[in-house]
């Protein structure tokens, strides 16, 4: 763990410095915006129908591709530079012969894009604030749809972080992290396309889009966050090793 | 301070760094010197941990690299070849990192990035982005980064390379002054840089340690035995009353451009003949044979004509090492 608060503030610093963070938050608040904008315009003409689920079930809920295509987007930009371009540009060498464990550094840096992802949706809480000029809200279910994002956030930062450690370039680190992500979320597609069956219960309980559609109606199974922390903590220990590895390149 | 024992560093087939095993003692400032590509960055960052080495082991400051890693780290400041910094942070920004990262406790580490700020004479631009300073503040930035946490053992990686002739001149004095206060291994392949700052150099070349010394001994190797007599008269001639004398090996005249009649003699004295005597006789020799002696002086070897006797084997014989 040595080092990881030095290292935390580093990258957050180094992340808010440059154009890169405020570009992506940019453009996620744009794309987050628009989808919101079409979600309720889309319920005002069902104005007068019977609808069980609001907007805003809908916009973290059976809604949620769009919201998780902007993920793919977003989260492989943000981690592509942890590892690949400290090992680019060298100050990896600075940063390993400093008293620093690799778990120390790990840690550090994956702290900080995960605040950062944190700080990225923190905006889209106005939209609840906006639409309860409108009707009621259920802030639980609010809650257990922001949980449900961090969750997928942790376990998306965490391959993407991996991804980092196992290339000098960005370029193949975003790609790396894109694939990985998108081979997770493409898992849970799974359950629309196969047969009932073994398959089908094994992609249901991978996918992603069905944990924001449960925790969107305010469920929170424990197996969906176990599942999420399990890849973030895997992925996390592994990039560690890779860390550590490269002292015996 | 540093113990290096026997380490060993091989990329599968290719063997990087060959048992090669030194001491460096508190206090010295000690030259690594070679050839690019003698496996001196790879030494050094073996000593530092960026490294692990292949075999042998490497101890700093009494913990041993491998095992007790974090402890030697902690008191050790290295500079790696071409000073690798992020460019987007300000320089006091990195240095304050730094020392948050080599454990300077909170309290002190205000006064510890001005006092290294001060140090490397980068005080000026201290809230200048890394990106936007010369390659020479740069190179200044690395080294107050490896003083930010005052470690006793200083290890630089050819910390003049790239700057220009005042800059290196300022670099070296401020390496000297360092070497007041704390233990210096500096790598270089520029051999003035030795002579100007070190005590004691270490000579790598093809991996292995081919020579260690002071800058007088390495200097002696080859060389210490030889004499130049500059005299007046028929070099030929002179150099053939010297060859006649006993304990001499070997007499070389060569003509001074300008100066048809004054020759300049070198001469090499027998290993087992006593230097001092076989001088005074020769010079007798000189006077008995007309000769009119002008000069006298030991023939320094330049340090480079021994840098290159030593490295230009790439398979030194077992004697040379």
């Amino acid at each position: 763990m040595s080092g990881f608060l030095a290292v935390y503030r580093r990258e957050m610093l180094s992340l808010w410095v440059t154009p890169l963070a405020w570009v992506l938050l940019v453009v996620f608040l744009l794309l987050q915006g628009t989808i919101f904008y079409s979600i309720v315009v889309h319920f005002t003409s069902l104005a007068d129908l019977a609808v069980e689920t609001g907007p805003i079930e809908a916009y973290f809920g059976q809604e949620s591709v769009f919201l998780l295509m902007t993920l793919l987007l977003v989260c492989p930009a943000l981690t592509m530079r942890t590892f690949a371009e400290e090992r680019r540009s060298g100050t990896i060498e600075t940063l390993l012969t400093a008293p620093v464990t690799p778990v120390g550094i790990v840690l550090g840096k994956y702290l900080a894009v995960l605040t950062t992802y944190a700080a990225m949706w923190a905006p889209t809480v106005l939209y609840v604030v906006v639409l309860r000029k409108t009707g009621s809200i259920d802030w639980h279910t609010v809650g257990s749809s922001y949980l449900g994002l961090f969750g997928v956030g942790a376990a998306y930062l965490a391959l993407g972080t991996l991804m980092s450690s196992l290339s000098k370039s960005q370029l193949i680190a975003l790609l790396l992290a894109i694939f990985a992500e998108f081979g997770l979320f493409v898992l849970g597609v799974g359950e629309y396309v196969f047969e009932p069956g073994l398959v089908r219960d094994v992609c249901a309980h991978l996918s992603i889009g069905s944990q924001m559609e449960e925790m969107s109606r305010g469920i929170v199974d424990l197996r969906r966050i176990v599942f999420d922390g399990s890849i973030a903590v895997t992925s996390l220990f592994v990039t560690s090793r890779v860390v550590d590895s490269w002292r015996w390149g | 301070m540093i113990e290096a024992r026997h380490v060993t560093k091989d990329y599968g087939s290719v063997v990087a760094v060959r048992d090669v095993s030194f001491d460096v003692a508190k206090g010295e400032i000690v030259g690594f010197l070679g050839p690019n590509g003698a496996g001196k960055t790879t030494t050094l960052r073996m000593l530092a941990g960026f490294l692990g080495a292949t075999s042998g082991s490497v101890k700093i400051h009494g913990h041993d690299i491998a095992t007790e890693s974090l402890e030697a780290r902690a008191k050790l400041g290295y500079m790696p070849e071409a000073a690798p910094l992020y460019p987007e942070l300000r320089v006091r920004e990195y240095l304050a990192f730094r020392a948050a990262l080599k454990r300077v406790p909170g309290r002190e580490r205000k006064a510890a990035v001005a006092r290294s700020l001060e140090l490397a004479a980068v005080k000026d631009v201290a809230e200048t982005p890394i990106g936007q300073l010369s390659k020479g503040y740069r190179q200044r930035v690395a080294l107050a980064d490896a003083l930010v946490s005052n470690p006793p053992l200083l290890i630089l990686d050819e910390p003049t390379a790239g700057l220009d002739p005042n800059q290196i001149v300022e670099v070296r004095k401020l390496v000297r002054e360092l070497g007041q206060s704390h233990t210096i291994l500096l790598s270089t392949h520029i051999l003035p840089e030795v002579e100007a700052v070190c005590q004691r150099a270490l000579v790598i070349a093809g991996g292995r340690l081919v020579a260690e010394g002071t800058i007088a001994e390495l200097q002696a190797r080859k060389h210490g035995r030889e004499t130049r007599v500059t005299v007046r008269g028929d070099g030929e001639k002179l150099a053939n009353a010297l060859r006649e004398l006993a304990g001499v090996k070997a007499v070389r005249a060569t003509e001074v451009a300008g100066a048809p009649d004054i020759a300049e003699l070198v001469l090499e004295v027998l290993p087992d003949a006593d230097a001092e005597v076989t001088l005074e006789r020769a010079v007798a020799a000189l006077v008995a044979a007309g000769g009119g002696v002008r000069q006298v002086s030991p023939a320094r070897a330049s340090l480079e004509a021994v840098f290159a006797e030593l490295t230009q084997a790439e398979e030194p014989k077992a004697g040379d090492a």
